[in-house]
């Protein structure tokens, strides 16, 4: 039997208790490390970095940034952080000049994690990275990065095919909408990615510069041949009168759970809608799309991540800042398992861990992008949804969903967070 | 000719003043120069009153390789631990002082600052630092006692100055502290495995391959084949896990009836009768004999072992009992039942584990050169 990294976290919580470890013993624990991006903000000078921060409450250090990295030469931060298979640490990023990086870790005579740097990956012109998965086309694996402003233009979008070892661009998916024949299907900027077997889902989300355009489909990549196959429709309702704008994906698929029937799961940004597709993978044909959650009606809006334990599904909303939970085991339909829990408007982007005590725990990022404020000059204020920019990691009781702490970045460092990733690794079993 | 006879004077009374203040100063601890280890082998932890310096590992790597450890000042650390060897000695069971041969095979020592907290194939030492006296003590090891020891250490004008840089005094506690800090810098992360994690180096397809049957429980509902190597040996150390107990199982090697301790013999609990270290596989191709009685000369015997050789008992790992790739084939034996081309690839990937730098490191070899 091979434990997930979750389950692995809960049994060393509770080999601790039953150790009865000293407090001392106990704080070098660094399950409750998390990686994190922050984001410098104009106004307050301070510069954009990377850094390991400790979000256990019951840690003398709650709060406390261990080791920082800052990116004083980048205008705009590092974006989403994913581990390789490897062991290997990624992120993607928003400023042209470094859209995909590989950050160095390391650890110091006392065991102390160190963040090293980072280092600029070639992206061939691609830019605006925003999700990664590791996956195999042919039997052979690659790392696949989604690029929402691909290599420019009003229609722009590609997903970059890597080499796992060289981090050298092997290929790059292009499908401009003004390119290609009526009726064909088209890539335009790519957010959200997942995959199953050989077919690879990835979301048509917004252009780089939110004005330009908006995207309302997903849009089916062949795995054997790396080519867009099929574009998905999915837009219903138009709350902000904008196209729906899918963001996050998830491919729903029997190794998260033998119970589940594949489907493709995506959360529309402005449509504030989850919607399924089934698959069928003996004819590899996808069916009618359904808005299985509305927004609109249970009064949520901005829904973004996918995130998973062994048992449940938890999907973000943005506003008014909750994360919703459901029964892993029921996908692809959406069956509650309890109580929203309540963060901070912008929540986004989690990790599960456990306290010293043994205390299963989830950290909420809340913060989506627009972290300043328009008045104040601060040109990082986008301003398409209001009061996304909470700017904290919320500490919650996984079981009850209880709010136990927060770290507040803006207060306490002057900088907003974008991310956060668990120290060890996902620290969750499916991400997307 | 005054000026002469002034000058002299001052000379002697700073170098006189130099010895004294040099030989009661405290230690010094010099943090070790350039350290760096791998991310991915997970969370380590220094005793806080034994922290890694230059001058502890000095000292322990004199220790180590000084036969004045022994009772008859013939038998040193590294006579069963030799580097070329991955700090083992090659044989099934290492001598004994009597002429005969002791219970156990000598542990390769790479990566100790990782995986289990428990030391000795049976666990029976709970730190680097408890372990590292119980050999030089044992009759049939080293057979020294540690008073004589302290007072042969103390006759030594190197070792005093030794001692006194890296702890103060010469004393079996910083014996134990400097052999331990020695034995937690010999750390292996250059292996050919450690450069294709880092993206620096490919494996060959069979190594590939090998390294996906090394991280695959076998699972024929999914058509998943397997050598089930992870269930015990983690991803990137490859050593057994450091949770609780967890790096310690029973791998099939003998029946009930004739199933030692191990284990058992430190917790007292039957469950853990026949419970043995698993131990570390970096440069596992230079460690043979395998096992801890050494009844395996080859990875090949170790392999056709897993394959179809696991003899059952009541405490053998259920991970190992349930690892078939064939269940359809019948129940005559028990083990994995790979092709002999699977079995070739993960022999070719556990290669891949071997680390030259580490073998060859001048900071871990002989400082005396052939004499004390």
């Amino acid at each position: 039997m091979k434990l997930s990294k979750f389950t692995q976290i809960t049994l060393t919580g509770a080999a601790l208790m039953v150790c009865g470890l000293s407090a001392a013993e106990a704080q070098n624990r660094e399950e409750s490390q998390g990686m994190v991006l922050l984001r410098g903000l104009p106004t307050l000078d301070t510069k954009h970095s990377v850094a390991i921060v400790e979000l256990d409450p019951e840690s003398d250090r709650f709060g406390e940034i261990l080791s920082e990295v800052e990116q004083p030469d980048m205008q705009h931060p590092l974006h989403h952080l994913y581990y390789s298979p490897n062991g290997r640490l990624y992120s993607t990023g928003l400023d042209p000049s470094c859209s995909l990086a590989e950050i160095g870790l390391s650890r110091d005579a006392s065991g102390t994690p160190v963040i090293e740097g980072f280092t600029c990956l070639d992206t061939k012109g691609q830019v605006v990275g925003e999700d990664i998965m590791w996956t195999t086309s042919n039997g052979q694996e690659y790392m696949f990065v989604t690029f929402m402003g691909g290599t420019g233009g009003d229609d722009g979008g590609s997903v970059g095919v890597f080499d796992t070892q060289t981090n050298e661009v092997v290929k790059i998916i292009e499908a401009r909408k003004s390119q290609i024949g009526e009726g064909e299907p088209y890539i335009m900027y790519p957010h959200g990615i997942s995959a199953f077997e050989d077919r690879m889902v990835v979301t048509s989300t917004i252009h780089p510069d939110m004005v330009t355009g908006v995207g309302n489909v997903l849009t089916i990549i062949d795995l054997n041949t790396l080519e867009p196959i099929e574009n998905i429709l999915v837009e219903n309702e138009k709350p902000l009168d904008f196209p729906s704008s899918p963001v996050e994906v998830l491919f729903a698929r029997p190794s998260m759970h033998a119970d589940i029937e594949p489907a493709i799961l995506a959360n529309t940004m402005f449509g504030f809608e989850t919607w399924k597709v089934p698959y069928d993978a003996s004819s590899k044909t996808f069916g009618e799309a359904e808005v299985i959650y509305s927004g609109v009606s249970n009064e949520t809006a901005v829904p973004l991540e996918f995130y998973g334990t062994e048992d449940e599904l938890f999907i973000s909303h943005a506003l008014p800042g909750v994360v919703k939970r459901y029964e892993l085991a029921a996908l692809p339909e959406l069956v509650s398992t309890g109580p929203d829990i309540v963060a901070d408007p912008g929540a986004h982007h989690m990790i599960f861990f456990t306290s010293a005590s043994g205390r299963d725990l989830i950290a909420i990022q809340n913060n989506l992008l627009n972290l300043g404020n328009a008045a104040d000059e601060d040109p990082t204020d986008v301003d398409f949804i209001a009061d996304l920019n909470a700017h904290t990691i919320t500490i919650h009781d996984l079981e009850t969903g209880e709010r136990i702490a927060e770290v507040n970045f803006k207060d306490r460092y002057n900088k907003g967070v974008d991310n956060v990733e668990g120290l060890f690794g996902s620290g969750f079993v499916h991400h997307h | 000719m005054l000026r002469v006879f002034l000058t002299i004077t001052a000379a002697a009374l700073i170098a006189a003043a130099w010895i004294i203040w040099d030989r009661t100063r405290g230690p010094v601890s010099t943090p070790i120069a350039d350290f760096s280890a791998p991310f991915i082998f997970g969370r380590f932890a220094v005793p806080p009153d034994n922290p890694l310096t230059e001058e502890a590992f000095s000292l322990g790597r004199h220790l180590f390789y000084d036969p004045i450890l022994s009772g008859n000042n013939q038998v040193a650390c590294a006579s069963c631990h030799v580097q070329a060897l991955a700090f083992t000695d090659g044989l099934a069971k290492s001598p004994s002082l009597s002429g005969g041969e002791l219970g156990f095979s000598s542990m390769s020592l790479a990566n100790l600052l990782w995986g289990q907290e428990r030391f000795f194939w049976d666990g029976r030492a709970a730190s680097l630092e408890e372990q590292a006296l119980l050999p030089i003590q044992h009759p049939d090891e080293m057979d020294q006692d540690l008073d004589a020891l302290i007072g042969e250490l103390q006759t030594s004008r190197a070792y005093r100055k030794m001692f006194r840089r890296a702890y103060g005094e010469v004393s079996a506690d910083n014996i134990a502290r400097a052999l331990s800090t020695f034995m937690r810098m010999l750390i292996s992360s250059d292996s050919k495995y450690d450069k294709y994690l880092r993206g620096e180096e490919r494996l060959t397809a069979q190594e590939e391959h090998g390294r996906k049957l090394f991280m695959a429980h076998p699972d024929t509902k999914v058509s998943l084949r397997g050598g089930n190597c992870i269930d015990c040996h983690s991803q990137f150390l490859t050593s057994g896990f450091r949770d609780a107990l967890d790096g310690f199982s029973n791998n099939g090697l003998d029946s009930d009836e004739d199933l030692p301790d191990g284990l058992m013999a430190v917790t007292g609990n039957p469950a853990h009768k026949g419970f043995f270290k698993v131990p570390t596989l970096r440069n596992i191709a230079v460690t043979a004999p395998y096992m801890h009685d050494g009844r395996f000369e080859t990875l090949e015997d170790v392999m056709d072992h897993y394959n179809d050789g696991i003899v059952v008992s009541d405490t053998l790992s259920p991970l190992i009992l349930e690892a078939d790739n064939a269940p359809q084939a019948g129940q005559q034996t028990v083990g994995l039942r790979m092709t002999p081309e699977e079995i070739d690839a993960i022999i070719a990937f556990l290669h891949t584990l071997t680390d030259d730098a580490f073998l060859t490191n001048p900071q871990f070899s002989d400082p005396f050169e052939g004499g004390t």
